[in-house]
């Protein structure tokens, strides 16, 4: 017995050797990202110039996103510098918008946590969530045969997938331009429900009775919003993420979500 | 009954040589944590600035990950192919030095001493390959209890068709000397041309504009089993995979299955 435990010992010294080996090699910075970061003192975070409640434009209440970003820059103690991109939401596809590294930190305002948006950024969702939202005085869209206007917005849903189902619930489609039109094809009574991206929602002077609500099929997933980060920068990826996570335990995320009302559609002003 | 024990306790004894001689082997054990810092370490950081998604406002990789990310599940499957591959060494020293005869001998049919040294050699093979597993961190791979379970499991079948596939290459090289270049010449193409350090362009669709491949690069890729293999890895441990994910497990299981008949019919005729 003795000599069969005597047998394992020496495999079982080398086998630890490596396994701590190893463990000890996994906490090495595989990027200087972060400590690019601390040595310049400033974090960019690169937000469009509208699209609230994440970016209001508005100094007093600048949006959930801007100043979760903020928060997380203190967290890292950093110095959280805002710089406003028009280009960002200009396409459905974040590659489009023309940023690069030079310019932005980290990207938010209308990231979603997406394939198509983590084929070009490496992204931390946030608890918000986004997805296609009907508007309808009673709360559901018309039978087949009635008309909605649809406005896809640029947070990168599937749009095909959507026009798709519509096609297959023999809805008339009255395509919009911006919100403004959605409104007001709404507010005429040529649709009798409208079809958007959740927080397109959020900047429009909606009829009075019109309510949001999810689309509730399996293929219209939500999904959550998100800071996206450059792919490659592991350090500041991790250090932002746990910046998060600190910051969603003490409650800080939650309170923000409240003073926004973005917990839920229906909690929506 | 008592046969059905005997060939057990025979089978167990098989298989633990096999694990004794190679958990005590530091130079096996060197080699299984030499390869994941090479690959991971020195190259995946080497040209993860490379494949940032952006240089200069250019979009150059558009695969839902990071570089050191698309890496990791082919380095496991890189230290599996050496592991079991090399395994084969074993076949020929037992060869060489007349132990192999001596197994033989004993009233285990041949199948089951083939098992056992192919069982041990997959597990030493698998256990190679969950010590890369440790530097998922590093890599920036969050793995599940489910996902880990997932992915030793495919592991092992991959080391078995890997093991056997040794024993094959053992039947067929006689010196320690031939098949240490043998193995190389084998294991290297194999793993460079399984879309395990680049993306495969058309397998990637729209996704993957930036770069493209002459068609026969794309071909060697196409027809080499381990691709479907890291592929498999791949949707386990990163959640991406480039093929339909049913057919790296299906080439998996038929690998094992294949080679160790093949083996059997080799150590057969020993």
């Amino acid at each position: 017995m003795k000599g069969a435990r005597n047998r394992w010992i020496q495999p079982a010294i080398n086998l630890a050797i490596a396994v701590a080996l190893l463990g000890a090699l996994s906490f090495l910075p595989p990027d200087t990202s972060l400590a690019d970061r601390q040595k310049s003192g400033v974090l960019k975070l690169c937000v469009p110039p509208s699209y609230p409640p994440l970016v209001t434009g508005d100094p007093q209440r600048p949006g959930f996103d801007i100043e979760l970003g903020a928060r997380v820059a203190e967290k890292l103690g950093l110095r959280l510098a805002i710089n406003t991109l028009s280009s960002i939401g200009t396409d459905f596809n974040p590659r489009n918008w023309s940023l690069t590294r030079g310019q932005c930190d980290i990207i938010a305002g209308g990231v979603a946590d997406t394939v198509q948006s983590r084929s070009f950024l490496q992204t931390i969702p946030t608890p918000i969530e986004t997805g296609w939202v009907g508007l309808s005085g009673t709360g559901q869209l018309p039978a087949a045969g009635g008309a909605v206007v649809v406005l896809p917005g640029t947070s990168g849903l599937d749009r095909l997938q959507l026009s798709g189902w519509l096609r297959q619930q023999a809805l008339q489609v009255i395509p919009a331009r911006s919100p403004q039109q959605f409104v007001e094809t709404l507010a005429s009574g040529r649709a009798q429900a409208g079809i958007t991206e959740r927080f397109l929602t959020a900047a429009m002077a909606l009829p009075d009775g019109i309510r949001p609500f999810w689309l509730e099929d399996a293929r219209f997933p939500r999904f959550h919003m998100a800071f996206g980060l450059w792919k490659g920068d592991q350090t500041l990826k991790r250090a932002v993420a746990e910046a998060l996570a600190a910051i969603a335990a003490s409650g800080d995320m939650a309170a923000l979500e409240a003073s926004y009302h973005i917990e839920s559609i229906e909690e929506a002003p | 009954m008592n046969a059905i024990v005997m060939a057990l306790r025979g089978l167990y004894g098989v298989w633990l040589r096999e694990i004794t001689r190679a958990t005590r082997d530091r130079a096996q054990l060197i080699g299984g944590i030499s390869r994941p810092l090479i690959w991971l370490l020195i190259l995946g950081v080497g040209l993860n600035p490379y494949f940032r998604g952006e240089v200069y406002g250019e979009v150059r990789f558009v695969i839902p990950y990071t570089y050191l990310q698309f890496l990791f599940p082919a380095v496991i499957v890189l230290n599996i192919m050496y592991t079991s591959i090399q395994f084969a060494v074993s076949v020929i020293w037992d060869r060489e030095f007349g132990f192999l005869r001596e197994v033989l001998v004993s009233p285990m049919p041949r199948w089951l001493i083939l098992l056992g040294k192919v069982l041990g050699g997959a597990t030493v093979a698998t256990l190679h390959g969950a010590l890369v597993l440790i530097l998922a961190r590093f890599a920036d791979v969050t793995l599940s209890l489910e996902q880990v379970a997932l992915a030793l499991t495919l592991m092992f079948v991959l080391a078995f068709g890997l093991t056997s596939f040794g024993v094959i290459l053992a039947a067929r090289v006689r010196s320690f000397e031939g098949f240490g270049v043998f193995s190389n010449t084998v294991i290297l193409p194999l793993y460079f041309t399984s879309s395990s350090i680049f993306p495969l362009d058309p397998a990637l669709t729209r996704a993957q504009q930036a770069v493209t491949y002459p068609e026969w690069l794309v071909f060697l890729v196409q027809i080499n089993p381990i691709t479907y293999a890291v592929d498999a890895l791949r949707g386990v441990l990163i959640n991406f995979n480039q093929f339909a994910p049913s057919w790296g497990v299906g080439i998996i299981v038929a690998m094992a299955v294949l080679f160790f008949a093949i083996a059997i019919i080799d150590f057969a005729r020993q």
